[in-house]
């Protein structure tokens, strides 16, 4: 009983990065109908980016900041320079367009940075906090993830509900004609969309970045806990992203911790194969209408 | 409507047009192959090999349009399948013949249908995203079984294989002594490359590292009878090749994790009537008639190829290429004309997968090892690239794929030797570029290099079709 708590605090803060990861799949998605494959590639470009920062002042707040803007910029580079351009017909050459950005990334970073894992110094104690008479698997930074994390889907919630921001960016992902128009400037919710992905997938990077290590490659396993995470949720709802995001970060932590690490990627295997064959929409989604 | 022209220049039986194209050019590789230094014989081997497993993602991603990141895994399966039986069942003869090669790469080519059946059931369910997405779990999910079964599997280290050979020759395996400090060790440090093994996600996703398997000389091997060269004459093989002309050869950022081919191991064969393809090596004159690894792997990698050109040449050209192409295009009105646009999903995935698995057993004998790593994402990764830049919906443009995926990384080295760049530079160089062409070639030439130059041939001609048509 002792292990399951265990595993099960030690799964949340990977979760809140993974709920993260997946919010930056589901603005895009929202925004352009399409999976970013390219998202964690922008992470972790922008994570190398606070990390340098960071090197060189000793804020991690300046870090983070930074690399927020780094991501909103990425973001929306990415959008002009590949996504704008493919024709929408070509749902085929968009997806291999993403895995086209992530593969230069990671060359690019590779480049710049070198390819050896690079530790990336918490602000706060990583080590277990002790009370009641024993240490226990949450840290000062786990809670620091768990508030960042905490407070921008807050905030994002805050902007899709409360904003006309939040309400154009809402209308011209439901239906892009009939909000262009009533005056909705969609293109520029579409440019939002993708900033506002890349500035929190940014953020889920450097939460993570003190936790594991980085590399140019080693967000690419976060991107299909991430996608598998988006995908149960419903590609299209914040709330179902966040849920599942949590729950598949637990999940790991569970099976990693009874079984064994490298069983992680087989469980989001399982989980997204279970997942699309029982509700492919997703939990959260609702079902598109078919069109010939 | 182009369908219809094809119909009338090709009369009468195409299958016989398409043996004769792909007979010609099998015979004039086999040309090539016995003709050129062992060293190209090697990269003629993994053009081949790139070029049957992106025959596979011709027909998936080109023609059925379902991209796909799982092929790379489809190949561990069809190496798996073939280390474990070749292994496992060297003396056992089935139908009187020795269990060989041949029968191994018929279960690898069986364990790919199996699996890619199940598989492709799962996808025919799933639009565009979501089958790549769930792909790409396959791609770095199914490398990672092999962690789970280290016994039988051979876990993170692989398994080495005993290539069966010709003549019911078998190679055993070489005294392995690992070699960590070699040159293997400093390329996995500086190459991040693509390796999904090499994740940090969680501090229990290690960086892989194979160790560098270097068996040196061929001790312990055995020399099978009728074997017509000595140890000594093999030896020299050797220097024809080095582990660094061959680490970075194809495969997006393998050098964390490639097992180093080392010819040296592979002794004790004999050319004579090879049964995989029928050549004999009395003809090779004015060569070396000893057995030369390379050559032999070549050839085996080129019939394996071509044999699988011919069957996909034969489908694509036929009712099942529009079938394809009818529910790409558009499955509803594939469905209204009695098409089943399921059923048309999961025969390609049926099929790629069946190219992969055989492109997989041809890899596991080129490498005579078999491990996660040379499987992982970065290997589907190369795979969408080679297709993408050759032409998606074309054959010629997968062999084309291969050429790039194998050569360009060669070609960068060759470019940026004895200029002092950092390793960094010049290791990430490649990949920059893959990423950068796969973009530009998306954004202003879908139809790849075939595409683009048809088109312009179109042009002069003053037709026009789509380019992926």
């Amino acid at each position: 009983m002792t292990n399951f708590l265990d595993y099960l605090l030690g799964g949340f803060s990977n979760g809140a990065v993974i709920a993260l990861m997946a919010l930056a799949l589901v603005l895009v998605w929202r925004s352009t109908r399409m999976i970013n494959f390219a998202q964690v590639g922008q992470a972790m470009f922008t994570t190398y980016i606070a990390l340098t920062v960071q090197q060189s002042t000793g804020n991690w707040l300046l870090a983070l900041v930074v690399a927020m803007g780094a991501g909103l910029i990425l973001g929306t580079i990415v959008f002009f320079l590949v996504i704008r351009p493919v024709k929408n017909s070509d749902t085929t050459g968009a997806i291999i367009a993403t895995f086209g950005v992530l593969i230069a990334l990671q060359a690019a970073a590779g480049m710049i940075w070198g390819g050896d894992p690079e530790g990336f110094i918490p602000p706060v104690s990583n080590a277990g906090l002790e009370f009641a008479g024993r240490v226990w698997p949450i840290s000062l930074y786990d809670i620091l993830v768990w508030t960042v994390t905490a407070a921008l889907v807050v905030g994002l919630t805050l902007l899709f509900t409360k904003t006309s921001l939040g309400l154009s960016m809402r209308a011209s992902a439901f239906n892009p004609e009939v909000a262009r128009l009533s005056g909705v400037r969609v293109n520029r919710m579409l440019i939002t969309g993708w900033a506002l992905a890349g500035a929190t997938g940014a953020i889920g990077g450097v939460l993570i970045a003190p936790v594991a290590s980085i590399s140019p490659n080693s967000f690419d396993i976060l991107l299909v806990f991430a996608f598998t995470a988006a995908v149960i949720g419903g590609l299209d709802s914040l709330i179902g992203a966040v849920t599942f995001g949590i729950g598949t970060g637990l999940v790991i932590s569970l099976v990693s911790g009874y079984t064994d690490a490298s069983n992680a990627p087989v469980v989001a295997l399982v989980l997204l194969t279970v997942n699309l064959l029982l509700k492919p929409d997703g939990v959260f989604g609702h079902h598109g209408a078919r069109s010939v | 409507m182009s369908n219809v022209k094809n119909l009338r220049t090709f009369p009468g039986n195409r299958l016989v047009w398409h043996a004769v194209i792909v007979g010609i050019v099998w015979l004039l590789l086999l040309l090539l192959n016995n003709n050129i230094d062992p060293l190209y014989s090697s990269y003629l081997a993994l053009i081949a090999m790139y070029a049957t497993a992106m025959f596979g993602m011709t027909i998936l991603v080109g023609l059925s349009g379902q991209v796909s990141l799982g092929n790379g895994a489809l190949m561990a399966v069809g190496g798996y399948v073939f280390a474990l039986t070749s292994m496992n069942w060297q003396t056992v003869p089935v139908f009187g013949w020795q269990w060989n090669a041949v029968w191994s790469m018929v279960f690898a080519g069986l364990g790919g249908i199996l699996i890619g059946g199940v598989v492709g059931g799962l996808a025919a369910r799933l639009k565009g995203p979501y089958l790549a997405g769930l792909t790409l779990g396959l791609a770095v999910g199914v490398p990672a079984i092999a962690n789970r079964f280290p016994e039988l599997l051979g876990g993170e280290n692989g398994l080495m294989l005993t290539v069966p050979y010709p003549n019911g020759g078998y190679a055993a395996a070489a005294v392995v002594s690992p070699d960590p400090a070699g040159d293997l060790a400093t390329g996995a440090a500086t190459d991040p490359g693509l390796d999904p093994n090499a994740v940090a996600g969680d501090d229990q996703y290690a960086e892989l590292d194979l160790s560098g398997f270097d068996q040196g000389d061929g001790a312990g091997t055995e020399i099978a009878p009728g074997d017509l060269i000595s140890e000594g004459d093999l030896l020299t093989q050797d220097d024809l090749l080095t582990e660094e002309d061959l680490l970075g050869a194809g495969d997006l950022g393998t050098d964390g994790a490639d097992p180093g081919v080392d010819v040296g191991t592979d002794l004790g064969t004999d050319l004579g009537a090879d049964p995989t393809t029928g050549v004999d090596s009395g003809l090779i004159d004015g060569f070396d008639s000893g057995f030369i690894i390379e050559r032999w792997q070549a050839s085996m990698a080129i019939a394996v190829a071509c044999l699988v050109a011919f069957a996909a040449l034969n489908l694509i050209r036929g009712r099942q290429g529009r079938v394809w192409k009818a529910v790409r295009d558009d499955p509803i009105a594939a469905a209204v004309v009695g098409i089943s646009p399921s059923g048309s999903k999961v025969s390609a995935f049926v099929i790629s997968s069946l190219f992969a698995a055989l492109a997989g057993a041809v890899f596991a004998q080129i490498l005579s090892f078999i491990g996660p790593g040379a499987f992982g994402l970065g290997l589907s990764l190369s795979l969408l690239v080679g297709i993408v830049l050759g032409g998606r919906a074309s054959l010629l443009g997968a062999i084309l794929g291969a050429l790039i995926i194998v050569w360009l990384p060669e070609l960068v080295n060759g470019l940026s030797g004895g200029r002092g760049w950092p390793d960094q530079i010049t290791n990430n160089a490649p990949n920059l570029l893959y990423g950068l062409l796969v973009v530009a070639v998306v954004l202003a030439a879908p139809g790849g290099i075939t595409g683009t130059i048809r088109s312009w041939i179109d042009k002069a001609r003053g037709k026009t079709r789509s380019p992926l048509s």
